[in-house]
């Protein structure tokens, strides 16, 4: 495939090509995908990232994580780098703050093991 | 005007609880350890909280409104359109205000176009760039639909995706795909089935499902063997 094909069609843009049969597959959100989706919408209220940011974050990711990440994981990882981008949040915030998840739900899985 | 259907009783709408809750103070049950993703999404959320761009308060509505949103809310513009000729002229002149007079509130800044199916005609929706969907009036898309089978054929050979669907568009009828953006959103307005004369609005509103406002299916009425 020649190169010329990458630069005009950006990973978002499928309209158009060959594809295999449609399934018709569905689920309920997980309560984290619900979570994620609210707060996309919160963001859009707020001005903070709006829905074309947001289509343009993903498409940002590239063909291989779009391909690989599920349709909330491209989500939460595209306002990541959005909000690093527009100097909201850093690195290593997230990577301060996610240590400090991880910490608190092992400590709640420990206090309560079965649930 | 907020419309709050909290109708958890819904098929589709029985709760996971395996995974966390979807009350951001509510973490106490939990059996396993978050995802990354899901605690990326933790992370960022209480950060945002935390630097007081939004409230955790707003998070917990908007999952409300998101649980408040169903395909009955479109079946419901549907029906008075099959009713009400004054109603659907203004429906189909602009979509947001006709969802609006029945109470439907746009949570968005989204615009609404109503596009009518007729015996000439048949309207498809997609979105080929992500997921662009009328959430207010008929809730989240199904996964089908963000999927690229869907968004990458519909726009190119919708006869053959109607196919798929058990759909079959004559040939002398056109098929009018229209493709949706972050701000134009489409909803179909199905053809009514012919035999319904003496149905009621809420008996009407009660045949219309999710996949005929998108236009992957028409609108199925069996009368009852009397």
């Amino acid at each position: 495939m020649s190169s010329e094909g990458l630069v005009k069609k950006l990973p978002n843009d499928i309209g158009g090509d060959a594809s295999g049969k449609i399934e018709r597959v569905e689920h309920e959100l997980l309560p984290w995908e619900k979570r994620c989706h609210a707060l996309a919408d919160v963001l859009d209220f707020h001005k903070i990232i709006n829905t074309e940011e947001k289509r343009r974050g993903v498409e940002a990711l590239g063909s291989e994580m779009i391909g690989k990440l599920s349709y909330y994981e491209r989500w939460i990882v595209a306002f990541a780098n959005i909000l690093f981008q527009k100097g909201i949040l850093t690195p290593s915030d997230i990577a301060t703050k996610m240590a400090e998840v991880e910490a608190r739900a092992a400590r709640q899985l420990k206090s309560h093991p079965n649930g | 005007m907020h419309v709050e259907n909290h109708d958890h009783d819904e098929p589709g709408h029985d709760h996971h609880h395996d995974h966390g809750h979807s009350d951001p103070h509510e973490e106490i049950s939990i059996t396993e350890l978050p995802g990354y993703y899901d605690m990326l999404e933790t992370a960022v959320r209480e950060l945002l909280v935390e630097r007081k761009l939004f409230g955790a308060d707003e998070i917990r509505r908007q999952i409300e409104v998101l649980d408040s949103r169903t395909p009955a809310l479109g079946a419901k513009v549907v029906a008075r359109a099959w009713v009400d000729g004054e109603f659907r002229k203004r429906l189909l002149e602009d979509g947001r205000k006709g969802c609006e007079e029945l109470g439907i509130s746009f949570y968005d800044d989204t615009q609404l176009i109503v596009l009518e199916n007729t015996p000439e005609v048949h309207n498809l929706i997609v979105c080929t760039l992500c997921s662009c969907y009328p959430r207010p009036v008929l809730g989240l898309p199904p996964d089908w639909y963000k999927l690229k089978p869907y968004r990458a054929r519909a726009v190119y050979e919708p006869r053959a995706v109607l196919e798929e669907f058990g759909t079959h568009i004559p040939d002398d009828v056109e098929i009018v795909v229209s493709d949706s953006t972050a701000m134009v959103r489409y909803l179909v307005l199905p053809m009514r089935p012919a035999g319904t004369e003496g149905l009621s609005e809420e008996e009407l509103a009660a045949l219309v499902t999710r996949d005929a406002m998108i236009g992957v299916i028409p609108v199925e009425y069996q009368e009852r063997a009397a």
